[in-house]
């Protein structure tokens, strides 16, 4: 038996906290509003190091933010620091020196400078792999703007962040990283014992070194001996990093290449060479951290445990003055400053969770590349478990994600396959891109959005610029500065590449959930917004959407009246009209009415049927709501939907589905809708004069041939006419017998029982005329009939198109 | 909660309660919503979401002689939501007409919005403008006296509110509540076609509005 992780796991986590600097009290913004605080910043801001990943740096993994400000920060943590290694060889060190050099013009790429160098976030594995940890933290709080402690070994630290305060540059970890090689080739520690503010004299002492700094140093430490060993292009790369001016000072890029190096590069690009066939599957870090904390593991219980978060007493916290305005003086919290020890945290929790699935469960069988067999059938049984228990389950998630992933590898020829899966449920963390599958985004979706002109001013900026700061507030990432930011991005690129449409309030709420699932992919953000709103909300972006908009919503009316009539007719008896309250629901999909976790859920499923399906959900909704509705008035109905009670979602993504599975498409034809080609030929009366919905012939016949049992055919015609031919099984109640005032089925007579007896057939009303089959319809929605719908274009458009089914009555019906 | 404004009637019996449309209007992110949430719940949120369409509350009043209950439509502020303006307006007695005292434009579109009421709303309207953010003093950039001799020519209400502080907040609707006619013709006429009535009681509790907890 092989486990499903490799056993030779060396990975772990890493745990490290700190706290970010706090506001004043009260202070505000300038449009009011209270300042974002620093923790929310550097959560917004850290988002992105999650996107960095390189055989030498330390994956960012989470960055959760706690009570007080404090922020834990989980990154891989792989080996041991290079402070804990001793007589260490020439030649192993310049290999470290090279490896972190690598990882180093990695990260600068991005913008990004370590400045927090030291032997202790040098991180060495079992085959000398070398990674730099924590090399995000001077990015993450904004070149340290967002802490109260300084960043950087005030030992390691370049001389010239002591004389000015700018922006650091990528050499500053040159510097510090000639000062980590030159104690590592001396053998020694330098400036042993020195206080702080000694080390950082010292620094600066060195600034005026005429000529090698590192020979300065090896005298000074009396290992001057030892330096005059050193190979001469050792010590010309140690002079490199160590030049006081930061212009003749070498970058990394540049430092890698010095001739020591190049040997190094022609093996690591042989390496990568012969790598390129070897497939052997290792989960990714983050994936792992995901199922660990589906363990049970939780970083800030370790950190707890370890002593690193520590409550303290309240009376410690107090200042000792505080100011009228707020102002705190003489706080005896050294919580301000840099805790630099990290806590790791061994994968084992995991491993023995799934130490029974065997490695091969890494490589779901998939045949035709497009059918996914399931490994065992563990995941079938479990997916008749509630979601939110799935969604808790180790092991469900672990072979979930494995598929999921393998599927989203070759996609999108396995786009049937991935909708298929979807069904089940879709596992948080390949939302994002499984969204993106469903709504079939594929292509160059980064070039097509960074063609897009995002800054220009427009008209629209003023309404985004108000909006954004109320949209989703409550989710920690979305009310960072970096959640406003990549937010007025998204609309503003939408604005632009849409001029036919125009920006409506809602869109901001639209874009909220897209944006949320791929925080760090904006350009597949936008690609699922701009697939969704045709999709889903055809023109209802038009600068004059009113037609649509009342479309849809009669259309909505109309639903209820057929899955509801009880519902239906108490609401129109108190003219509560969905414009009232539906208005928020569709164009936005739910997004503004629902907080983000529901609405994950209800999309999962809502990205999975056509533009009709919010209408169920709308009405999954009322569902929730029936009998307050149905025992209120106009007052307490609307003042209910102002202030919308806890909806059960997952009840509510239920009851839409079996409602869409059991309404046929054609119920829900709008001529606005954007898949036309069902549509077409569709001639729907104005919008808003009838109450019933129409059924095509299409829909009818495949009822009448394949579902008898769901369908009840209602004859208007007269019996004469009905018993030339009519289809089998219908009820035959001619028009002129109707007494229209009427409100009880009984005054039919006999042969309509069976409609007083229904509870889920759909009911057609076929008539010569279309007016008669809309009034006789509405009788029956005034009886309160299940189901109820005309059939578009009579009698007629079923002779012409399956005279086939029209029987001769006579012996079915031998009670006339 | 002394400061609701909103005194219980100590008997808990009154007179008449009358009922009364009131509309909230102005450009978007002004403050309507908090102005009602404030109002009605007594809360401010800082991030008050937007609008979309209008939303709907109520709120009881006692006056002296009467009890005024108000159903507030508090609308989308957007310029597009526009069209579904009337369909709120449309036969409400009361309007308040909102901008921010720290944004000219707002003002600016107020008295469009004004306008529009004097021209297109039931004659005898009750028209407040209410200069909201008026916590945020520091930053004005509309001055209290261009406002208030621009609501004396027009014949409105005025005053300066925060939603935020409360400051003023159940004052605009007190002095609303004040001018509204209370005779049952006017108080009948106009009303919504949600068959609203003024209701003559004695001793009925009106059936929400937290005044009478």
């Amino acid at each position: 038996m092989s486990p499903a992780l490799l056993e030779n796991e060396e990975r772990c986590f890493g745990g490290m906290t700190f706290f970010a600097q706090s506001h004043p009290a009260e202070l505000c913004g300038s449009n009011g509003l209270p300042l974002t605080p620093n923790s929310i910043t550097i959560l917004g801001k850290s988002q992105f190091l999650k996107t960095i990943n390189h055989p030498n740096l330390c994956s960012y993994l989470d960055i959760i933010r706690s009570k007080h400000e404090r922020t834990i920060v989980v990154a891989e943590y792989c080996g041991k620091p290079l402070a804990s290694l001793e007589n260490l060889s020439v030649d192993k060190v310049i290999r470290i020196a090279y490896q972190c050099l690598v990882g180093l013009k990695y990260m600068n790429k991005f913008g990004l400078v370590h400045s927090h160098l030291s032997p202790e976030n040098i991180l060495i594995d079992k085959n000398g792999t070398v990674k730099l940890f924590n090399f995000g933290l001077y990015y993450m709080t904004d070149h340290g703007k967002n802490v109260s402690f300084p960043i950087g070994y005030p030992k390691y630290t370049a001389p010239e962040i002591f004389l000015s305060s700018g922006m650091r540059s990528v050499k500053v970890d040159s510097w510090s990283l000639g000062m980590i090689i030159a104690e590592c080739l001396l053998g020694c520690t330098l400036w042993p014992g020195y206080k702080l503010s000694q080390s950082l004299r010292k620094v600066l002492s060195l600034v005026h070194t005429e000529n090698s700094i590192f020979e300065r140093i090896s005298r000074e430490n009396n290992c001057f001996n030892i330096y005059e060993d050193l190979p001469e292009d050792v010590r010309a790369f140690v002079n490199d990093c160590l030049q006081i001016y930061p212009s003749q000072r070498k970058t990394p890029e540049t430092l890698l290449e010095l001739p020591i190096f190049q040997e190094f590069l022609k093996k690591d690009d042989q390496d990568r060479e012969n790598s390129l066939y070897e497939n052997v599957i290792q989960r990714k870090m983050d994936e792992l951290y995901y199922l660990w904390q589906l363990a049970g593991g939780d970083m800030t219980i370790e950190l707890k445990r370890q002593g690193l978060i520590r409550s303290r007493p309240p009376i410690l916290t107090i200042p000792n003055l505080v100011i009228l305005l707020g102002q705190m003086f003489g706080r005896r919290d050294i919580a301000g400053l840099l805790d630099l020890r990290v806590v790791k945290v061994s994968l084992e929790l995991l491993s023995q969770r799934l130490s029974h699935i065997p490695y091969v469960a890494n490589y779901p069988r998939l045949s035709n590349h497009t059918y996914a067999q399931e490994p065992n059938d563990l995941t079938d049984t479990a997916s008749q478990l509630p979601l939110i228990i799935r969604e808790r389950d180790t092991e469900y998630q672990f072979y979930r994600i494995v598929l999921f992933n393998r599927l989203l590898q070759i996609y999108p020829i396995t786009k049937d396959a991935i909708k298929r899966e979807a069904h089940k449920d879709i596992p948080p963390p390949v939302r994002g891109a499984i969204w993106a599958a469903l709504l079939g985004v594929s292509g160059d979706i980064q070039t097509k959005y960074d063609m897009i002109d995002k800054e220009t001013p427009t008209h629209t900026d003023r309404q985004i610029e108000v909006d954004i700061p109320r949209c989703h507030q409550y989710s920690e990432l979305l009310s960072s500065g970096a959640g406003h930011e990549r937010l007025q991005r998204l609309l503003k690129a939408w604005v632009r590449d849409n001029p036919h449409y125009v920006y409506w309030q809602g869109l901001d709420s639209l874009t909220a959930p897209f944006l949320f699932l791929n925080f760090n992919n904006e350009a597949r953000a936008f690609a699922c917004l701009s697939a969704f709103i045709p999709k889903y909300l055809h023109k209802f972006f038009l600068k004059d959407n009113s037609a649509i908009i009342q479309e849809y919503l009669s259309k909505f009316s109309q639903i209820i009246t057929f899955h509801d009539p009880q519902l239906a007719n108490h609401l129109k008896s108190i003219t509560f009209v969905p414009e009232l309250f539906a208005i928020p629901w569709f164009l936005t999909m739910f997004s503004h009415v629902f907080p983000i976790h529901k609405i994950l859920h209800l999309w999962d499923k809502l990205l999975l049927g056509d533009s009709s399906f919010p209408l169920f959900v709308g009405l999954a909704i009322l569902k929730q709501l029936r009998d307050f509705l149905l025992a209120s008035g106009f007052n307490e109905c609307i003042l209910l939907f102002s202030d919308l009670p806890e909806i059960d979602i997952e009840l509510c993504v239920k009851d839409s589905m079996s409602m869409y599975q059991k309404t046929p498409s054609s119920i829900t034809y709008r001529k606005h809708q954007y898949d036309q080609s069902k549509a077409a030929n569709w001639n729907e009366p104005e919008v808003g004069t009838e109450k019933i919905p129409r059924i095509s012939v299409e829909d009818l016949i495949y009822l009448v041939e394949n579902s008898p049992d769901k369908v009840l055919v209602v004859d208007l015609r007269n019996n004469i006419q009905y018993e030339r031919g009519a289809i089998a099984g219908s009820i035959n109640i001619p028009f002129t017998s109707v007494q229209l005032a009427q409100d009880r089925i009984t005054s039919l007579g006999p042969q309509a029982t069976p409609l007083s007896e229904n509870k889920d057939r759909i009911v057609v009303v076929i008539g010569p005329n279309d007016q008669n089959s809309a009034l006789f319809a509405e009788f029956l929605i005034g009886c309160q009939v299940f189901g109820v719908c005309s059939l578009q274009g009579g009698i007629y458009a079923l002779r012409s198109k399956a005279s086939n089914l029209l029987l001769p009555a006579r012996k079915e019906k031998g009670f006339f | 909660m002394a400061s609701r404004g909103t005194a219980q009637r100590p008997n808990g019996t009154q007179g008449k309660i009358c009922q009364f449309k009131l509309v909230l209007l102005g450009e978007s992110a002004v403050g309507k919503s908090s102005l009602v949430l404030r109002f009605v719940k007594g809360q401010f949120h800082e991030y008050q979401e937007s609008t979309i369409g209008a939303a709907f509350l109520t709120q009881t009043v006692c006056l002296e002689e009467t009890t005024v209950k108000f159903e507030i439509w508090d609308t989308a502020g957007q310029e597009r939501y526009h069209s579904l303006a009337p369909m709120y307006y449309r036969g409400a007695q009361a309007a308040i007409v909102v901008y921010d005292i720290t944004n000219q434009d707002t003002f600016t579109r107020a008295t469009t919005w004004v306008k529009e009421l004097q021209r297109q709303a039931s004659p005898s309207i009750v028209i407040a403008l209410a200069g909201n953010k008026a916590d945020l003093g520091n930053k004005r950039v509309v001055e209290y006296e261009e406002a208030q001799a621009y609501a004396e020519e027009n014949g409105l209400l005025f005053m300066e509110t925060s939603a935020k502080t409360a400051m003023n907040v159940n004052d605009i609707f007190l002095a609303i509540a004040k001018k509204l006619p209370k005779n049952e013709q006017t108080g009948n006429a106009g009303t919504s076609g949600q068959g609203r009535r003024l209701v003559e009681s004695e001793g009925q509790k009106p059936t929400s509005g937290n005044c009478c907890k």
